[in-house]
Parts: structure tokens; sequence; C-alpha cells
């Protein structure tokens, strides 16, 4: 933007905002604004009011008080509609696009152009529309191609590309790299840069403290629904420490240092795993009290072998062993019983029982802990209450539903669930995808804590720096098999890069 | 208040925290004060409604639609549903009544009905579970499935058994009160307790909120589906001796219409099509609910046809204000 003549102009202001839920203050006198061309990102704990304060600017939430300043006017909250009137777009996490048509139709879907008051689609036009649009952020995305068939990160650029495609004013994207590996971060990373510089105004939220510092041009920090600082990169010096300190009010070691512990015997036990004929076969071990990381590229096939060595997707051989006993699960059943368990990359869907109150999902596996074929409710109260604590699960009560948590607090609920159950191997994928650098430590915390009383964790992450602090052993995953084995003095990103690319 | 208070909260605000946000402690109140809005206007027109021996006589009349609620409502709150429970009684009580004018014993009788709504029951449960297809559909085709068969069964005519087997219908216990109101209320406390302090209840409300997350948490989901409509296959049974007692004589389609009405007393009751929801304690108060109202519009004088437009238009009106109510709180 330096080479802009154009100063930089508020484009909008949201001035004293409240917005409560039955039993949680959300948002309280919060004030924010947005200049033209800058990319201003919002952070906070789990629960802090982000996506609420992202819901009010969309028209999705209606404040209970608080003014909206855009352009000549003035709002007290917003319908979709003029949201979208007023030039404000938004990318969540979790909008689903249509899986079966084409990239570029889905880019244009719903835009307003001349092209669309005709009843055929012109396809020829679309494509080489999406195509300028992607060079005009610099990405290369095949537009032909249909939307299923694309990679997450291309998928991704997608979503964003449609919300471009209405040529918004305030871009607002949450959380858009969960679930991204560090590559494909960068890629986005730049994108949001061009994007601003062509003098839209992005509001970014993620977690990662190291991309909001390169992304962003100010900062602001919400605790519990209030607003703590906002920090300009001309005047201010970004410094990852200090923001994770406003963050949680108190300060936190962003590089969790994993306390040693014994590692036993191995105990678990893959034997050629293979999920089509044709692959090669997976075979490895894990030791009591280890945690191994496994590394990949995503579309590595490491999820995929997680979910057929707990039973959930069809093998097609290979042995399972826990203490020399073949367990190999045919079933999610078997595998429970036989104390695996699996916590997969998409929680929502996989793991979490969304109109059901927090204690429900708690124990939903472990029922057998709080009674024999009656429950105790009492008990379940009581067990679930410690989850909560332990886990600094943020519900106004037990009974909440869990969909009205936040992301963050819903992933925590996941993880309770299994832990309730008690198990011998816990395999974990993306365990801290969109969870806040506290709740990062704490499930660290836990994790190493499970090691050291004799479990075996196998943990699937995209995410160096937990990989290199917490395995004490590393696989590398690479066309579903592995490439490479990294021992304890061999674990460094340097490694772990080269066994993606398939070196030895 | 809770909100600047950093470390959540004390066990006493977990526990109670915001119980007055259930929506479904809104919805039997909501029933309630129908109900008894209801009973002041219909004894004002007509003084013999608010009586002891009225009461009983509605509580009768809903008896074995209350029973169909029941079976109806845990199969809902488990993700599915039956719409085949109304013929399927049908068909068990045209075999049990042929059974005794073929001069098989009662007891015999008895058994062999309990068996079959065992086997109907576990018939639906297995295609549904296996095949994974949309209960409604299975269900309604296997619903003509069973009023086929009972045509054939019972020649297309009326089995009469008038006074051989009444007991069920219509005994009273100590001379007032009804057996099959009985009947009904231990079944309601049945699924009650069943929902809410089995873990097999728990784990039928999973399966019902979210049948893959169910699935990965190791929970038996087919064997669970099947199992329900088996159980509610049996409860079928039961009612259909409840039916020929009560009625004395059978045709094929003497519990056609119970189906229908049993889901829309479900969904009176809060109970949803989303699964994993509602109570059984709504879903009571509905059954009561329609049975006061059609009670209502029979001692006013309202004529038939009228009062099957009303079932309608109250299941979609009701549907629509649940509807409504799931979709406030979503926003
Ligand atoms: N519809 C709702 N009903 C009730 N409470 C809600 C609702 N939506 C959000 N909340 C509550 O409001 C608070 C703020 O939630 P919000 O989703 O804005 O957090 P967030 O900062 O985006 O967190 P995360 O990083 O976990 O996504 C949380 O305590 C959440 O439980
Ligand atoms: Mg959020």
């Amino acid at each position: 933007m330096e080479n802009q003549s154009s100063e930089k102009q508020i484009i909008l202001e949201v001035k004293n905002i409240y917005m409560e839920f039955p039993g949680v203050k959300a948002l309280t006198d919060f004030s924010f604004n947005l200049y033209n061309g800058e990319v201003h990102a919002l952070i906070g704990e789990n629960g802090a009011g982000k996506s609420t304060f992202i819901k009010v600017l969309s028209g999705a939430k209606i404040p209970n008080s608080g003014e909206i300043i855009i352009g000549r006017e003035k709002h007290n909250s917003l319908t979709p509609h003029q949201a979208r009137r007023l030039g404000i777009q938004t990318v969540y996490q979790e909008d689903i696009l249509v899986p079966s048509i084409t990239a570029a139709e889905n880019i244009f879907l719903g835009v307003e152009s001349s092209n669309s008051k005709k009843a055929f689609i012109n396809y020829k036009q679309i494509f080489t529309e999406a195509k300028e649009l992607a060079k005009l952020i610099g990405i290369k995305l095949k537009v032909d191609e249909i939307y299923e068939r694309l990679s997450p990160s291309d998928q991704q650029f997608v979503k964003i590309l449609k919300a471009l495609a209405q040529k918004p004013k305030v871009l607002i994207l949450d959380e858009p790299t969960q679930a991204f590996n560090k590559n494909d971060i960068g890629l986005v990373i730049e994108m949001v840069k061009k994007i601003s510089q062509e003098g839209v105004g992005v509001i970014y939220i993620a977690h990662d403290l190291e991309e909001i510092i390169e992304v962003a041009d100010r900062v602001t920090v919400l605790r519990d629904g209030v607003k703590i600082n906002t920090h300009d990169k001309k005047t201010d010096i970004f410094d990852p420490n200090s923001l994770a300190k406003e963050m949680i009010g108190r300060s936190v070691d962003l590089f969790y240092k994993k306390k040693e512990s014994s590692v036993g015997d191995y105990v678990f036990e893959v034997q050629g795993l293979k999920l089509t004929p044709k692959s090669t076969p997976v075979s490895f071990k894990v030791r009591e009290g280890e945690i191994l990381g496994v590394a990949g590229l995503k579309g590595s096939g490491r999820s995929e072998i997680a979910r057929a060595i707990f039973g959930a997707l069809r093998k097609y051989e290979g042995k399972i062993f826990y203490k020399g006993k073949d367990i190999t699960p045919n079933s999610p059943i078997q595998a429970v019983r036989s104390g695996i368990a699996l916590l997969t990359e998409s929680k929502k869907i996989d793991g979490l029982f969304m109109g059901q109150p927090v204690s429900h999902n708690i124990t939903a596996v472990g029922l057998d802990n709080i009674g024999r074929f009656f429950l105790n409710l009492n008990k379940e109260k009581r067990y679930s209450g410690d989850f909560v604590k332990k886990l600094n699960i943020k519900t106004p009560s037990l009974e909440r539903e869990v969909k009205f948590l936040s992301g963050g607090n819903q992933q925590k609920v996941v993880i309770a669930k299994w832990l309730f159950k008690g198990i011998n191997v816990l395999i974990v994928d993306e365990p801290t995808h969109g969870i806040d650098v506290n709740a990062k430590t704490e499930v660290y915390e836990l994790f190493t804590e499970l090691a050291a009383s004799g479990k075996s964790i196998i943990m699937i992450s995209s995410e160096m720096p937990e990989l290199i602090s917490l395995s004490d052993r590393i696989i590398v995953v690479r066309n579903f098999e592995i490439s490479r084995e990294l021992l304890k003095d061999e674990i460094n990103e340097e490694n772990i890069l080269s066994g993606f690319m398939g070196g030895k | 208040m809770l909100n600047n208070k950093k470390d959540n909260l004390s066990d006493k605000e977990l526990v109670s925290g915001s119980r007055k946000l259930g929506f479904l402690n809104n919805q039997i109140s909501y029933l309630i004060l129908v109900i008894v809005i209801i009973a002041v206007v219909a004894s004002v027109i007509n003084p013999n409604f608010l009586t002891l021996r009225n009461f009983l006589n509605v509580m009768q009349q809903i008896s074995i639609l209350g029973i169909l609620t029941m079976c109806m409502s845990l199969l809902m709150i488990s993700g599915g549903l039956d719409i085949s429970i109304g013929n399927m009684a049908g068909l068990i009580a045209i075999i049990f009544a042929r059974m005794l004018l073929a001069g098989i014993s009662i007891f015999l009788g008895v058994i062999v009905a309990l068996a079959l709504g065992i086997f109907l029951g576990f018939i639906n449960g297995v295609i549904i579970a296996k095949s994974k297809v949309t209960p409604l559909i299975i269900t309604l085709g296997m619903s003509y499935v069973f009023l086929g068969i009972a045509l054939i069964v019972g020649g297309g005519r009326p089995q009469t058994i008038t006074g051989q087997f009444s007991f069920l219908g219509e005994a009273k216990i100590g001379g007032v009160v009804p057996v099959s109101i009985v009947i009904f209320f231990v079944i309601f406390l049945f699924a009650f307790f069943l929902r809410k302090y089995t873990k097999y209840g728990r784990r039928l409300n999973a399966i019902g909120g979210n049948s893959q997350a169910a699935f990965l948490s190791g929970i038996n989901v087919d064997w669970h589906v099947i199992s329900i409509y088996t159980l509610s296959g049996l409860i079928v049974g039961f009612t259909s001796l409840i039916l020929v007692s009560r009625l004395g004589m059978v045709r094929a389609d003497s519990g056609s219409d119970y189906a229908l009405q049993a889901l829309a007393a479900a969904i009176i009751g809060g109970i949803t099509f989303e699964g994993g929801r509602g109570s059984l304690v709504g879903a009571f108060f509905g059954v009561v609910l329609l049975g006061f109202i059609y009670n209502a519009m029979n001692i006013i004088g309202v004529n038939s046809y009228v009062q099957t437009i009303v079932l309608g238009a109250i299941i979609v009106v009701a549907t629509v204000i649940s509807q409504l109510g799931v979709g406030r709180l979503r926003r």
C-alpha cells in the first residue's frame, strides 16, 4: 500500500457493541475499526467472542446494543442482505459450497452480473473470469475442476474467490487456515496481502500467532468479550509472547517443553496394513508411554490409515496387536472395546452430539463408568464437571447444548469424551486445530500425563512445533506408506520436510 | 457477572446453570396451559366435560394411541420413525382374532401375538439398519404390506369375537380405573426411565443426535436400531391385544389411523424429526392434549369430518411451532 497515494480511510467502524447469550456475555462494550487496504487481525482465546463479532458484522446475529458505521450509514444491527449490500463478505470455516460443480461455477453462483440474467451458463466466460480473478490475487487454481476434487487449500481459495467475486469492501476470514500445513498457510497469507493491497479491508482470525504476526497490519486482542488492546505494526513491534499474555491474562510458555518420562516396551503394533490390494503394507510399533508423531502432507493417507486401524475404514489386510494379542478391529465397536480411541479430524461431524448437553457428550463413550444398566446421573454430573474444569471448557452449564459452545471449546469436549472412557492407545488426528495457545498447552500437558501413565499416543499433526516438542519418535507418511522414521535425536524440521518429499 | 470471571464456574452454576433455556420444559408448560384452556372452555359449554367420569373416559380412549405414541417417540429419539405400527397392530389383531375363533387358547394366542410383534418390528429394524434407507419410506411400504396381509388373513371381513377377550379393554380396577389406562401409564413410565436413566436409552439418544459420531464412539448402531424397532414391535403386539379387546370386532384397517396420530402426538409433545431431542413427558402430554381436543369436539358436538380437518391442522401448526422454536435458538 505504500505506493498508494490515497490516505487510509476508515471504512468500517463498530462502537460499543454488547452481545449477550443466556448465561454468557459474548461481547462487552466492544469497539473496532477497519481501514481500507489493511489486514486487521482478531485474536483471543476460545470463546473470547471472535466469531460472535463476525456474525454481528455479517448480519447473522443481532447485538443487544451498539453501532455499526459503514460509509455514511449507521446501523444498530445488520441483516445478511444489508451486510452484503454494504460490501461485507464473510468466509466461515464451516462454509460449504456445492461439491459437484466446478470451482468457477461456485465462484459465480449468485453473483449479479450480465451473465446471471441469462438462463444458460456461458462456461467459457465464467472460466475466463474466474481465472482472471485468481490471477489478480496471485494464485493458481484449476477453475474448471469439480469442487470436491480440489485439495483442501484450493477449496479454501475457491471460498475466498467466491467472496471476492462480489467485489467486497470488507472481507472477513474466520480461521481460514485451520487444517492447513505450513506451505498452504504461506499461500493464504500471500493471497490475503494481495487482496488488501487492492484496497479491501480484511478482518482475519487465526490462533497461530506466527501467522498473525506475518499477515496483520493491526492486531486487536479480545478477552472474554472485552477488547484488551489494538496494536499497529507501524508503532508497535508484534511479539508473540506479549500478545499471548494479553489474550490469556497471564504469561504463557509458547514453546511447550515436554516433561520427559520413561518409555516402556512395545505394546501396540500395526502389521502389514494395506488399504487396497495394491498399496504398500504399513507396519509400525508403539511403546508403552510413547508419543509417536505422524507427519505428512494433506492427502498423504495419514487419516485414512488411522481410520483403518480403528476399524472405521475397511482395510484390505493387516493385523493390529496390543500386548501381543491380536485385536484387529473390524469396527469401531471392537476398537473401543480393546481400548483404542480415535479423535478424528472433523470433530463436529465425527465426534459431537451437537444438540445434546455437554455432560452427555463427555460421557457418551464411557457410559460404563457411570452405570451397569442404569445411569447414575449424579456421578455423571460430577465426573463431567471435573472434566469441564480440568480442560477449562467454557460453558455456562453442563446442560448447555454443545452447539452453543465456541469452536475450540467443542474441540475440548471431544477430547474429554475419550479421556473419560479411559483408553490404552489414543490416536489423535490434528488434535489442536482451532484451539487457542493456552488450551494447546493444556492439551499437550494432558497427552504428556497420559503417556506418563503408560498409555500410547499416536499423534497425527501438521504443526511442526507440536510434532517436534511432543513426539518421542516420528514416522513420516507419504503416498499411503511410511517414507521415513525419525528417532528422538533425529527429530527436526528439516528431516520431517525431507520425509515429505520422500527423502530417506 | 459471569463474563469477567476468568476461571469458569462454581459447581452449582455448572450444574444448574441455564436450565430455564430448556425449550422442552417450556413446551410442556405450554401443553399443560393449552390443555387447561380447552378444559375450561369445554366445561363452560358442557359441564359434563370436567367430571372424573369423562376424564377417565378420555384417558381410556387415548390409551392405545398413547402407548403407540411412546413407541413412536422412542423411535424418533433414536433417529427413526415407524409409519407401519398402526397396520402392524391391525394385522396382529386380525391374526389373534382368527386364532381365538379357530378355538386356539387365549394363552397361546397372546404368546403368538407378542411373538409376531417382535418379529415384525425386528424385520423393520433389520431393513432400516442394514439398508440405511430413510425409515419413512421403508415403514410406509411395510405398512401396506401389513395391511394387505391382514386383508388376506381376514378374507376382507371383520372378525368378531365379542365377549371372548374383553379384560384388557373393558376391565376396571376397583370398578373405577380402566386397565388400559394403567397399562398406558406403565408403558409411559417404562419409556421415560429407559430414555433417561439407562445406558441403552442414552445410546439411542446419541444415535438419534449424530449416528456417525455414535458409530465412531464405538456404539453398536445397527444393534440399537434393530433392538428398538423390535422392542417397539413387542409393544405394538401387546397394544393389538388391547385393540381386539376394546373393539370386540376387528377389521384389517382397525389400526390404520394410529400411526399418523401417534406421530402427531409425538411432534406436538416436542419430539423432533432431527432425533436425539424431545422428552417423553412432552409426548405424554401431546397425547393427552389430542385426546382432550377430540373429546371436547365430541362433547361440543363438532361434526366428525371437521374433526379430521382439525387434527390435520394441529399437526401442521405443532410442527411449525416446534420448528420455529428450534430456529429461534439457532440464531
Ligand atoms: N448461539 C449461541 N448461544 C449461546 N451462546 C453462544 C452462542 N454462540 C456463541 N456463544 C457463546 O459466546 C461465547 C463466544 O463465542 P465465539 O464463538 O464468538 O468464540 P470464538 O472467539 O470464536 O472462539 P473459538 O476460537 O473457539 O472459535 C462463547 O462462550 C460461546 O459459548
Ligand atoms: Mg470461532
